[in-house]
């Protein structure tokens, strides 16, 4: 019977389920029922399962015991007599001797022993002094809710602190280095956007100054629904209008007036045909000249005259203005400068202090830190975000970026220079005068009469320039306006050409001289390699006399003088180096493109790639798609290997044919030995199949590197290789005196 | 026990025997009683217990959150059951609490109106029962390990201090100053008690691994040092001479007559000593774990016929005849380390503190109901309580 009572222990124990299997428990139970001893004899077995490092052992272990428990007094007794070792082998009490994995059994087991031990205490807690001491201690001391579904012990949250611990320690540490390092970039990122903010100014107007328009509609409506004070409404309009055209006009440089003006798509309303040009054109004078229109006062005299001189029916007119989000800045070369500033600020903004600005909000957000440096952070951030929206917004066509190779001053170079571009005269600064075929590519629009009007005057050069002769002459006095610019320089033009043009002149005429010797040159240099500098270009078709000359000096001794000495020395070789070149020849690397594609036991086709002898399958030969060779010797070949690898093992040994003698059978004949490794491993028989292997978990690959170089053997040989090259210094060096002490 | 009883009434026995005989089976048969509880005040762990010695009615603890509480230990109430109630405790509330652990308290031997606690804050307190007052404070330069009222004394009323310095002071509470100081150790001083036979002569146990013996009336030096190896010199290599333990001493106990005195060390060692020549008597205990840092407070019996002592062992608390060495059984109670045990002589109770904050109170376990006479059948009605009845079901294919 004790035997049995062991084997049913074991069986129940062992199974690795969930839950007991009812037959066995029943038969457990009838055998405990019928003596103390049984039960004594029960105890003990569980106890040792419960000491067992397996949790799922442990678990099912404990389940017979809540059953035992339930039933009889004497195992109540017993238990409880032992009940510290019993909490800290099923609850875990003790922090230095956790559960044993796997884990989520673990916690299976932590919670069903709580639970149980809340069961057991209500029920029997009072009859059982240890058992409510043992209730109450983990109440108390281990800080276990017995509501907590979680069921954490004190131990485990011990071990969670320190680990929280341990991360706080870390994100402060990082905190503290992020914060510093923000201190010292917040500078330089301020100074960044408002470099890029400027050059932004620079390119286009603040968008800002556009809501101005924007409110335009709306004062547009409320004339037409106020027709009892009809002239106030458009003479703020009318104030409105050039006061911001105006400004955008004076604050803009001239480089911004190649912005295609903010496109306003005129929509009428009803069937009023609303020409809007006229006004537009009204305003735009105003900006420029000196027509008042700013009056804020305008009479209705005025008012009704202002009507007449545009050709007006009424003023009931609503103007919806769109402006349109997409600006488009063309490079030219007059904000060249500003766009590359742009873009190299866009480029650090978003290469270097974008990504640190996000780490350091994600650092303190995880870190918990909610205070000023989060903020702060974050507004860099948001600062950052919109430079960068910005950017994106204003959409730079670029043109094509040329690197300027930064040439010597030598004549020669300067003929590649031409060669190699097209006929380009420098450009910077203004040029008065643009033909018109060229006029595309400043990024103008065509100088057409006809549209000028159409394209806002108040922006470009060239509709500036089709102004009327007499508007001109007015701009001219403006000082802050580009016509006046303009005419400075048409003064200065004819004084002094700027260099570029007359350096392009003389360029162009050293061009035509010779265009064959030219395209003659140009061949040859397609063809020509190219090589790096050396001595012997340094030398190239000069003749060195005195290369390779060693020169001795005689011996100014008085009296103790060498033997007859050639003063002068050829050596041949020194004399070559100059005009040699060593040229290493290392060929090129060309990728394996064949696969081995021999057959393999599972069916598919070695993989390998490489380039003579695949390790497994030997030379690699061609294969068609089945894997069999092409050429008929090496089928051949195969044919025989294979027929010679079965001859080696005697036919009735058939690994299949073994197999399945050795089941019917039962007897090991040696089928897996013969059958390579992989059989061997699995041969080995698993205690108990039904429990998790805690081994194969631990079975990592990690582990395994570990098993292999912490490995004794390795260990010593490394020792020994390591001794050896310290011997071999000590050999070498032993007269100097670091290596002579060790 | 009728036999015994009956040769005390015949005068065939010396008087003492029926007595020492019902005291040492009591003692043998301690258990954790259901009936008894004490109630739970501390919220941490319970560095020491005291009984006071005039009626063993009050008991002292002191918790290493600071906090002192005194129980009534008597059971007037008639019942089995009992649960010892709290008179009164100075709780963190309390203007005068001590700061930090308290490590000792004492009864003053004679009375019940006094009693001293020291604690890690440094200083000793003597407080006045009634009014629950400090009546005076000795302030130390060092945290204070252990302190100790002589029992017997009637010429002086000093109390011997160990605190972290080596040196032992004494304090005299007549005068409220601390008089004496006793040089001879060269680490912390963790346990510190007055002979119960002669009233002069002081123990102390050191972290040095010393354990020495004093005569207060002797400014010059200490009376002997106690040597594990009793001089032999081969034995004892040059470092381990005049040691009583190889490691620190953290526990002393002087048997009821004075005339042994029981050590414990971090060696896990227990040793016998003859208080009287210093020599050691060779007891083996076997291993007495002790993994106390600080001082531990162990208990020995009174009036049984093999004394026995009480130690802390880890969570457990080993009872072990103090002139040979066995070890009688393992008290299994505590799910955290035992701090302390104190033994009450008049009804042969023990009470032990631990970490876990319970003090558990071990009671001799009432003798067997059953007289051989009773039938087997009146045997299921004894079990009162149905929680010790098994719950087989009763068809046999349940189980």
């Amino acid at each position: 019977m004790d035997q049995r009572l062991a084997e049913l222990v074991e069986e129940l124990t062992t199974s690795g389920e969930p839950r007991l299997e009812p037959g066995r428990m029943k038969e457990l139970k009838k055998i405990c029922k019928s003596s103390e001893e049984q039960v004594s004899q029960a105890h003990h077995l569980l106890l040792t399962r419960l000491r067992e490092e397996h949790a799922e052992m442990r678990f099912s272990a404990f389940q017979v015991v809540q059953e035992l428990f339930a039933r009889s007094h004497h195992f109540r007794t017993l238990l409880i007599a032992n009940f510290q070792e019993f909490l800290e082998l099923t609850v875990g009490i003790d922090h230095e001797q956790p559960l044993p994995p796997p884990k989520e059994v673990a916690q299976k087991l932590r919670r069903a022993a709580i639970k149980a031990v809340q069961e057991w205490h209500e029920k029997y807690g009072e009859a059982y002094k240890q058992l409510s001491l043992g209730y109450h201690f983990l109440k108390q001391n281990k800080k276990v809710d017995f509501q907590d579904v979680h069921a954490r012990t004190v131990a485990e949250r011990r071990r969670e602190e320190e680990k929280q611990k341990r991360l706080e320690n870390i994100y402060k540490e990082k905190v503290k280095r992020a914060e510093k390092e923000m201190e010292e970039m917040s500078q330089e990122i301020a100074d960044t956007l408002t470099e890029m903010e400027n050059c932004f100014q620079l390119l286009m107007p603040d968008p800002f100054n556009f809501g101005v328009n924007e409110i335009d509609p709306e004062l547009s409506k409320q004339t037409s629904a106020n027709e009892a004070r009809p002239a106030s409404p458009l003479s703020s309009q009318g104030e409105l209008y050039p006061s911001s055209l105006g400004c955008m006009d004076d604050e803009q440089p001239c480089c911004s007036k190649d912005i295609l003006p903010v496109s306003q798509c005129v929509a009428a309303d009803g069937n009023k045909e609303v020409d809007e040009k006229p006004e537009q054109e009204e305003l735009d004078g105003g900006t420029g000249s000196d027509i008042p229109f700013s009056g804020p006062a305008l009479d209705d005299d005025d008012y009704q005259t202002f009507v007449r001189n545009h050709g007006l029916v009424s003023h009931k007119y609503t103007l919806d203005l769109e402006i349109s989000t997409d600006i488009k800045v063309q490079e030219n070369e007059d904000n060249t400068a500003i766009i590359n500033s742009v873009m190299d600020a866009h480029k650090l903004l978003r290469n270097k202090f974008w990504p640190s600005v996000q780490s350091w909000i994600q650092l303190l957000t995880r870190a918990g830190i909610n205070d000023d440096r989060l903020r702060c952070a974050i507004e860099l951030k948001n600062k950052l975000e919109t430079a960068m929206k910005k950017y994106k917004e204003i959409d730079i066509s670029f043109k094509a970026r040329k690197r300027k190779v930064m040439k010597a001053s030598d004549e020669d170079d300067d003929d590649e220079d031409e060669d190699e571009f097209v006929e380009v005269p420098e450009k910077e600064g203004y040029e008065p005068h643009i033909p018109d075929h060229l006029r595309k590519e400043y990024g103008l629009e065509p100088q057409s009469p006809s549209k000028a009007p159409v394209a806002k005057a108040s922006m470009g050069a060239a509709p500036l320039r089709s102004r009327p002769p007499l508007k001109g002459s007015e701009d001219e006095l403006d000082p802050t306006c580009a016509a006046a610019t303009l005419k400075l320089l048409r003064d200065k033009l004819p004084k002094l050409p700027s260099p570029h043009t007359s350096e392009s002149a003389t360029s162009e005429t050293a061009n035509l001289e010779d265009p064959d010797s030219k395209r003659r040159k140009l061949e040859e240099r397609a063809k020509a390699p190219l090589m790096p500098f050396g001595l012997d270009l340094h030398y190239w078709g000069e003749d060195q006399p005195s290369a390779g000359k060693i020169l001795k000096f005689t011996s100014e001794h008085r009296f103790w003088a060498p033997s007859e000495v050639e003063e002068e020395v050829e050596n041949k070789e020194i004399t070559e180096m100059l005009k040699t070149r060593y040229i290493t020849f290392a060929g090129k690397f060309e990728p394996v493109k064949h696969k081995c594609r021999a057959p393999m036991p599972d069916g598919r086709l070695c993989e390998r790639q490489d380039r003579i002898k695949c390790p497994f399958h030997g030379k690699i030969i061609p294969r068609d798609d089945s894997g069999i060779p092409v050429n008929a010797e090496d089928r051949a070949r195969e044919e025989k290997m294979k027929f010679e690898k079965q001859a080696a093992q005697p036919e009735w040994r058939d690994p299949e044919f073994m197999r399945e003698v050795e089941a019917a059978t039962g007897l090991d004949l040696g089928s897996s030995k013969s059958n390579g490794k992989g059989q061997k491993k699995k041969g080995k028989k698993q205690k108990y199949p039904n429990l998790t292997d805690l081994k194969q978990q631990a079975n990592t690959s990690r582990s395994r590197l570990e098993k292999k170089v912490f490995n004794k053997g390795a260990m010593k040989r490394v020792m020994k290789a390591m001794n050896r090259v310290d011997q071999r210094k000590h050999e070498k060096f032993a007269n100097q005196f670091n290596y002579a002490l060790n | 026990m009728l036999g015994l009883m009956a040769a005390r009434q015949a005068g065939l026995d010396d008087p003492a025997r029926l007595r020492r005989a019902e005291r040492t089976r009591r003692v043998l048969s301690l258990e954790l009683n259901k009936d008894r509880d004490v109630e739970r005040i501390h919220g941490s762990g319970i560095n020491t217990l005291d009984i006071e010695p005039v009626e063993g009615r009050y008991m002292l603890s002191g918790g290493s959150d600071g906090v002192i509480v005194l129980y009534d230990l008597e059971n007037l109430s008639r019942k089995p059951s009992y649960t010892c109630k709290a008179f009164f405790s100075v709780g963190r509330s309390h203007p005068d609490v001590h700061k930090f652990s308290v490590e000792t308290v004492q009864w003053y031997p004679h009375d019940t109106g006094i009693f001293t606690s020291s604690s890690f804050d440094k200083t000793l307190k003597i407080w006045d029962t009634n009014t629950l007052q400090p009546a005076d404070i000795f302030h130390f330069e060092g945290t204070v390990y252990s302190h100790h009222m002589s029992p017997v004394a009637t010429k002086h009323c000093l109390i011997a201090v160990g605190t972290k310095s080596p040196k032992v002071q004494l304090c005299d509470l007549k005068s409220g100053s601390s008089s004496h100081i006793l040089q001879g150790h060269r680490q912390e001083v963790l346990a510190v008690s007055w002979s119960p036979r002669h009233e002069y002569v002081l123990a102390t146990g050191s972290a040095d691994g010393r354990v020495k013996l004093w005569d207060v009336r002797r400014a010059s030096g200490c009376l002997s040092t106690l040597d594990q190896y009793n001089g032999e010199k081969s034995k004892a290599s040059s470092e381990t001479a005049n040691t009583a333990h190889n490691g620190r001493v953290n526990g002393l106990c002087y048997t009821n007559d004075g005339l042994h005195l029981l050590t414990i060390g971090t060696d896990d060692r227990m040793r016998l000593w003859n208080s009287s020549t210093g020599e050691n008597t060779l007891v083996n205990y076997g291993k007495v774990c002790n993994e106390s840092r600080k001082g531990l407070k162990f208990a020995i019996s009174c009036g049984c016929n093999p004394e026995f002592v009480f130690v802390p062992y880890g969570s457990t608390i080993a009872v072990y005849t103090v002139f040979t060495g066995e070890l009688i059984t393992m008290l299994r109670g505590h799910y955290s380390t035992v701090n302390c045990c104190v033994f009450q002589p008049h009804f042969q109770e023990l009470y032990s503190g631990s970490k876990d904050c319970n003090i558990l109170a071990w009671i001799p376990a009432p003798r067997e109901p059953v007289p051989d006479d009773i039938s087997e059948k009146s045997l299921p009605q004894q079990c009162v309580n149905p929680a010790y009845e098994d719950a087989w079901s009763s068809s046999d294919d349940e189980g």
